[in-house]
C-alpha cells in the first residue's frame, strides 16, 4: 500500500503546474489593449419573450448579451425627440422596468453606455462583468466594449510577473476561442498587449520568461484562476517597438525572383510598408509614396513592400502602371502572407521606418510625418543613429555566451607545459567556428591557439594550449584566455567572444590557497567519525549512505549543468532516426539526373521550411538535401528551423505529432504538405513540388 | 489486500504514467523508472536508457541519468522491474512457463547495457532506441497508425527484436528482463542495497523449494534472496508454507533486518541451516 501511495504521488506531482489566481482589474490602468469591440446586431424584436414596461418610443431595436448561461436582453429605444435610450434587463425576469434605464454619455456621432452585469459561466463561478455599449447614431447595431480583465502574479524562471487574462469574444466564459492573454515577459512593468504586442497571446500560445517557455494547460471559465505548465521553448515574440531590431525579412522580389533580405539593406534607411492593392488608404497613399522614393532613394532611402494581395495580377497591373521600383514581397495569401505573420500585422496600412542600423525607429508614418522621419534618418551620420526615444529595454535570449570557459586561475609553468581550458555548452545550440588562443603573453611566449570546429549541444571539450618560449623566461605572468565561437538560433547567427584570466607561476602551481579550508576538512572527519561510530558492524548501511548522498549529488550535478532541461528536450521532440523508425543518413544527399531534372523543371516558386534539431542524426541529411534542391532551382527558397527553439512554429506547421515534434521534416509552405524523415526524401520533394499550383 | 493484487495496481500506475500524455500533459522532466520508449506518443517521461546515450553523445558525463538511477535503484532495486515497469508487466502477462534460470547468461543485460554505452560513445548513435522492444511496441507501431513510420528496413527490425522477445518470453518466464534489460541491469546492481526488499527468517525455511517454484525468475529465493536477479515481485511470499519470507521497506544493514544477515542467521535447534 505504500508503494501505491507513493507512486499516487509521484502521479499527482507530475500532474501539476503552477496556480495563478487572478482578480479583476479594469481596462482603464491596463490600456485599451485589455477590452475587446465586439459588434452586436440589434433586431426589431426580442430574442426572448419580455415586456417593456417604459415610455412610447418612435424606434426600438433589441439584442441579447450571452455571459456564461445568463441572457440579458437591451433595448435601444428612440424617443419621438430623437433622444437615444438603452434600457438592459439586468434582473432577467423579462421584465425591462423604468429603473433599468441607463444613463448615456453622448459623443460626436455616437451614444455610450456602462453597464454593470453578470456572467454565471458553467463550471465557475459567477462574476460582475462591466460592459460598455456604444451605439453609432443611426446604425442597426452597437459594439460591446469590455472583456473583464483578470490580473494575477506569477513566478517564471524565478522572476515575478504579471499576468492577464482577457475575455476576448465577451461571452463572460475565460477559455474560449477568441479570449487572450498578457504576460510581462521582459519585465518592464508594462504590458505591450495590443493586437501585435510581443506580450498578447492567444490561448493556446506559449511564452517565454527568460529562459523558461510555459503554456496554459487550465483555465478556470469564472476567471479565478490559470494553471501553467512548462513546455518546449517558445521563442519570444519579437518586440517592434521603436528601438528595436526589425524582425528579419527574407523572401523573392515579385516578379522578378531575385532573392533579398532586409539585412542586405543594411546601411540604408528603409519603409517596411505593408499593403495591398485592394486596400483604399494603400493606394491613395502610394503617389506620395513614389514621390519620396523618386526624391530620397539617390540618398539612401529604400521602400520594402510586402503585399497582402491574393490576385497576382492586380498586383502585376499596379506595379507596372505605377512603375513601382522598389521590392516587393508577394505570396498571395492576404492576411496569411508569412511575413506579415512575422511583424503580426493586423490591419494595413501598416508601416515601419527604419534606421541605416536596421533598428525600428518610427512606425505608421504618413504624409509630412514620413518625410520628416525619412529626412532625419537620412541626415543622421552614419554609425552616429539619432537617440533611442527610450532606452530599449534589454530582453532575455541570444545572444548570450553559451559556452562555460574553466581554465585554471593559476598554472605552473614546467617544461612543456600546456594549459588545459575546458569548454562546456550549456545550450541546445551548437556551438561552432572555437577558437581558443591565449592573449597578452610576454613577448617570449608564445603559445598556438586551438581550433574546435564544433561542440554540440550541452557537449564540451577541452583545449590543451602548449606555451612555448617558457624555459627562458624565469618569471610568472598573467595572460588571458580568449574564447571565440558563434551559434545560430534558425537564421540568426551569433558571434560570441568570452574571456578567463589566467596567472602562470614558476615551478608549477602553489596550492590553491583557500580552495579547501582546514576546516571543513575537521568538519567532514568529525561527521565520518560520528557516522562510523553510529554505523559501526553496519556496512551495507555505510554503502547506502554514501550511495545515498553520491546520487543526489549526481543529481544536483546534473541539474545545474541542464541536464534535466535537456532530457525534458529530448523527450519534447522525436528524432524519428534515433528511434528506428527509419534509417539515420549520415551521407552526402545526391540527386539523381531524374530528381535533379524534375525539381529544375519547377517553373513556380516554393519556400521550404527544414525542421530539425540538434541532436537529429537524419536532419543534416535533409538540410543538405534541400540546400540542393534550392541550388538546383533558384525558385526554391528554403529556410531552417530549429524544431526545439521555434516550437509554436512547428505546432503551426503541423508537424506535432500527439505533442511531439517530429525531425526530421521539410513543410513546402505554398501547400502546407509536410514531408517527415529522409526515406525517398528527394523524389517526395519532386512530388510535392510538383502539386504546387 | 494480497499482494499480487498490490502490485497489480501498481504495476497499472506503472502502465498510467507510461501513457499519462492521454491527460495533455506535455513532456516533464522525470526520468522513467523502467523501460518505456520517450518517443511513445502518449509518454510524459524520459527513457533512462534513451538520455543516457543521448548524454554520452553530447560528450558530457550524465550525471542526471547516473543520479536518477541511483535514487530509483536505492529505492526499490529491480522492484521496479518486478512492481512498476509497463514492458515488465508485458512479461508478466506472457509469462506461461518458469524454467530454470541459465546463470550463464544473467550478466548478457550488463553486457547489453555496457555495449549500448560504447556505441554511444563510439558511434555517436543510439543503437539500443533501434532495437529496443519497448519502442518497438509503443513507438514504431503507433506511429505506423499516425502515419508518420513507414513499413521500412528499420521497422521490419523493430518489429523483428519485438517478435523475438515476445516468442522469448512465451517460452521463459520473464526473458527480457532476465537477460537483456539493461535498465533491469542496471538497477540489479542496487537489489541488495535498496530499502525495499525480501526477508527472509532462517530460522523458519524448511529449504521444502515451494518458494524456488513460484519465482517467475526461475531463482532460489532462500538461497539467492534480493540477489541481482530477484526482481521482488514477492510471488515467494505466499508460497512459503512457514512464513519464512515477508517482503517491505527497512533500513539495509539495520540489525535484524537484513536479508542476507537474517538468511545467514545461525539455525534454529530443530532446522536445518539455510544453504548460501
Amino acid at each position: 500500500m505504500k508503494i501505491a501511495l507513493a507512486f499516487v504521488l509521484l502521479v499527482g506531482l507530475v500532474a501539476t503546474g503552477q496556480e495563478v489566481r487572478l482578480e479583476p482589474a479594469s481596462s482603464a490602468e491596463l490600456g485599451d489593449w485589455a477590452q475587446s469591440l465586439v459588434p452586436l446586431r440589434l433586431r426589431s424584436t426580442p430574442a426572448q419573450d419580455v415586456t417593456f414596461d417604459g415610455p412610447a418610443l418612435a424606434l426600438s431595436q433589441w439584442g441579447e448579451v450571452v455571459l456564461g448561461t445568463s441572457r440579458y436582453t437591451l433595448l435601444l429605444g428612440v424617443r419621438a425627440d430623437g433622444q437615444a435610450d438603452l434600457w438592459v434587463d439586468a434582473n432577467r425576469d423579462r421584465r425591462i422596468s423604468a429603473d433599468e434605464l441607463l444613463v448615456g454619455v453622448r459623443g460626436p456621432g455616437y451614444v455610450e453606455w456602462s453597464v454593470d452585469l453578470r456572467s454565471t459561466p458553467s463550471g465557475g463561478a459567477p462574476f460582475p462583468y462591466p460592459l460598455t455599449v456604444v451605439w453609432p447614431e443611426g446604425r442597426g447595431y452597437v459594439y460591446l466594449l469590455g472583456g473583464a480583465p483578470r490580473r494575477g502574479t506569477l513566478v517564471a524562471d524565478g522572476q515575478i510577473v504579471t499576468f492577464v487574462l482577457v475575455d476576448g469574444d465577451l461571452d463572460g466564459v475565460y477559455g474560449t476561442k477568441g479570449d487572450f492573454y498578457a504576460v510581462d515577459v521582459d519585465g518592464d512593468g508594462t504590458l505591450h498587449g495590443d493586437p501585435d504586442g510581443h506580450e498578447r497571446f492567444a490561448l493556446a500560445e506559449g511564452f517565454t520568461v527568460g529562459e523558461k517557455s510555459y503554456r496554459l494547460s487550465q483555465i478556470d471559465p469564472g476567471g479565478a484562476q490559470v494553471r501553467l505548465a512548462p513546455t518546449g521553448y517558445v521563442p519570444p515574440k519579437p518586440p517592434l517597438l521603436p528601438g528595436y531590431p526589425a524582425p528579419e525579412l527574407r523572401f523573392l522580389t515579385f516578379p522578378a525572383g531575385q532573392p533579398l533580405a532586409l539585412s542586405d539593406l543594411r546601411g540604408k534607411v528603409v519603409l517596411v510598408d505593408f499593403w495591398a492593392t485592394w486596400c483604399g488608404p494603400c493606394m491613395s497613399e502610394l503617389p506620395f509614396l513614389l514621390d519620396l522614393y523618386a526624391a530620397h532613394s539617390a540618398r539612401g532611402f529604400e521602400i520594402v513592400g510586402v503585399s497582402l494581395d491574393t490576385s497576382e495580377r492586380d498586383l502585376r497591373a499596379v506595379l507596372a502602371g505605377r512603375d513601382i521600383r522598389w521590392p516587393v514581397a508577394f505570396e498571395g495569401k492576404s492576411w496569411d502572407n508569412s511575413l506579415a505573420q512575422l511583424y503580426r500585422v493586423y490591419q494595413i496600412p501598416t508601416s515601419y521606418l527604419l534606421d541605416r542600423s536596421g533598428i525600428i525607429r518610427y512606425r505608421d508614418l504618413h504624409g509630412e510625418d514620413l518625410v520628416r522621419g525619412v529626412e532625419e534618418l537620412l541626415s543622421a551620420p552614419r554609425g552616429e543613429e539619432p537617440r533611442l526615444p527610450s532606452p530599449p529595454v534589454v530582453i532575455a535570449g541570444p545572444p548570450r555566451p553559451i559556452l562555460e570557459v574553466h581554465a585554471p586561475a593559476e598554472v605552473g609553468l614546467t617544461p612543456g607545459g600546456a594549459l588545459v581550458v575546458r569548454l562546456v555548452n550549456t545550450a541546445p545550440y551548437e556551438a561552432e567556428e572555437v577558437r581558443v588562443s591565449l592573449t597578452g603573453l610576454p613577448t617570449e611566449v608564445s603559445a598556438p591557439s586551438v581550433e574546435i570546429a564544433s561542440i554540440p549541444a550541452f557537449g564540451e571539450r577541452e583545449a590543451r594550449l602548449v606555451l612555448v618560449g617558457t624555459d627562458a623566461l624565469g618569471v610568472g605572468f598573467a595572460a588571458t584566455v580568449a574564447v571565440v565561437y558563434h551559434y545560430c538560433v534558425a537564421d540568426a547567427c551569433f558571434e560570441i567572444r568570452d574571456t578567463a584570466p589566467v596567472v602562470f607561476t614558476v615551478g608549477g602551481a602553489p596550492p590553491p590557497a583557500g580552495a579547501f579550508p582546514l576546516w571543513w576538512l575537521v568538519v567532514a572527519l568529525g561527521v565520518g567519525v560520528i557516522l562510523a561510530a553510529l554505523l559501526r558492524g553496519r556496512v551495507l548501511a555505510v554503502v547506502v549512505v554514501l550511495l545515498v548522498g553520491l546520487a543526489g549529488a549526481s543529481l544536483v550535478v546534473g541539474v545545474l549543468r541542464g541536464q534535466a532541461t535537456q532530457a525534458w528536450r529530448i523527450g519534447s521532440v522525436l528524432c524519428t532516426s534515433c528511434v528506428g523508425i527509419e534509417e539515420a543518413r549520415s551521407e552526402a544527399p545526391t540527386l539523381s539526373p531524374a530528381e535533379r531534372e524534375a525539381i529544375a523543371r519547377f517553373s513556380r516558386s516554393a519556400h521550404l521550411l527544414v525542421f530539425h534539431t540538434p541532436w537529429c542524426r537524419s536532419c543534416p541529411y535533409a538540410k543538405a538535401l534541400v540546400a540542393e534542391a534550392a541550388r538546383a532551382n533558384p525558385r526554391i527558397t528554403y529556410e531552417l528551423v530549429d524544431a526545439d527553439e521555434e516550437r509554436s512554429r512547428a505546432e503551426r506547421a503541423g508537424i506535432i505529432q500527439s505533442g511531439k515534434v517530429v525531425v526530421p521534416a521539410v513543410l513546402v509552405v505554398e501547400t502546407g504538405q509536410v514531408l517527415f524523415g529522409t526515406t525517398n526524401l528527394a523524389s517526395r520533394l519532386a512530388a510535392a513540388l510538383g502539386e504546387i499550383r | 489486500m494480497k499482494l499480487r493484487t498490490l502490485r497489480r495496481g501498481t504495476q497499472s500506475l506503472g502502465i498510467l504514467l507510461g501513457v499519462f500524455g492521454v491527460t495533455g500533459i506535455g513532456m516533464t522532466h522525470l526520468l522513467f523508472p523502467g523501460l518505456h520508449c520517450y518517443a511513445c506518443p502518449l509518454a510524459i517521461t524520459v527513457c533512462p536508457v534513451g538520455l543516457m546515450q543521448n548524454l554520452i553523445i553530447a560528450g558530457t558525463v550524465p550525471f542526471y541519468f547516473l543520479g536518477a538511477i541511483a535514487a530509483y535503484g536505492l529505492l526499490l532495486g529491480r522492484g521496479w522491474c518486478g512492481w512498476f515497469c509497463p514492458f515488465g508487466t508485458v512479461n508478466d502477462l506472457l509469462a506461461f512457463r518458469k524454467v530454470r534460470f541459465v546463470r550463464a547468461l544473467s550478466p548478457l543485460k550488463l553486457l547489453v547495457l555496457a555495449g549500448t554505452a560504447v556505441a554511444a560513445w563510439r558511434l555517436a548513435d543510439t543503437w539500443f532506441c533501434k532495437l529496443c522492444p519497448a519502442a518497438s511496441l509503443t513507438a514504431s507501431l503507433p506511429y505506423l497508425g499516425l502515419g508518420v513510420a513507414e513499413v521500412n528496413a528499420p521497422f521490419l527490425i523493430h518489429m523483428g527484436t519485438l517478435a523475438a522477445v515476445v516468442v522469448g518470453m512465451a517460452l521463459v518466464a520473464r526473458f527480457w528482463c532476465r537477460y537483456l534489460c539493461p535498465m533491469g541491469g542496471i538497477l540489479s546492481l542496487f537489489n541488495r542495497l535498496s530499502f525495499f526488499g525480501l526477508r527472509l527468517r532462517g530460522d523458519r525455511c524448511t529449504e521444502c523449494g515451494l518458494c524456488a517454484r513460484s519465482c517467475p525468475m526461475g531463482i532460489t529465493p532462500d538461497r539467492e534472496i534480493n540477489s541481482g536477479d530477484c526482481l521482488k515481485c514477492g510471488e515467494c511470499v505466499p508460497s512459503c508454507g512457514s512464513s519464512a519470507l515477508s517482503i517491505g521497506f527497512s533500513l539495509p544493514g539495520a540489525r535484524g533486518r537484513d536479508p542476507l544477515r537474517t538468511a545467514r542467521a545461525a539455525p534454529g535447534p530443530d532446522r536445518v541451516p539455510p544453504r548460501q
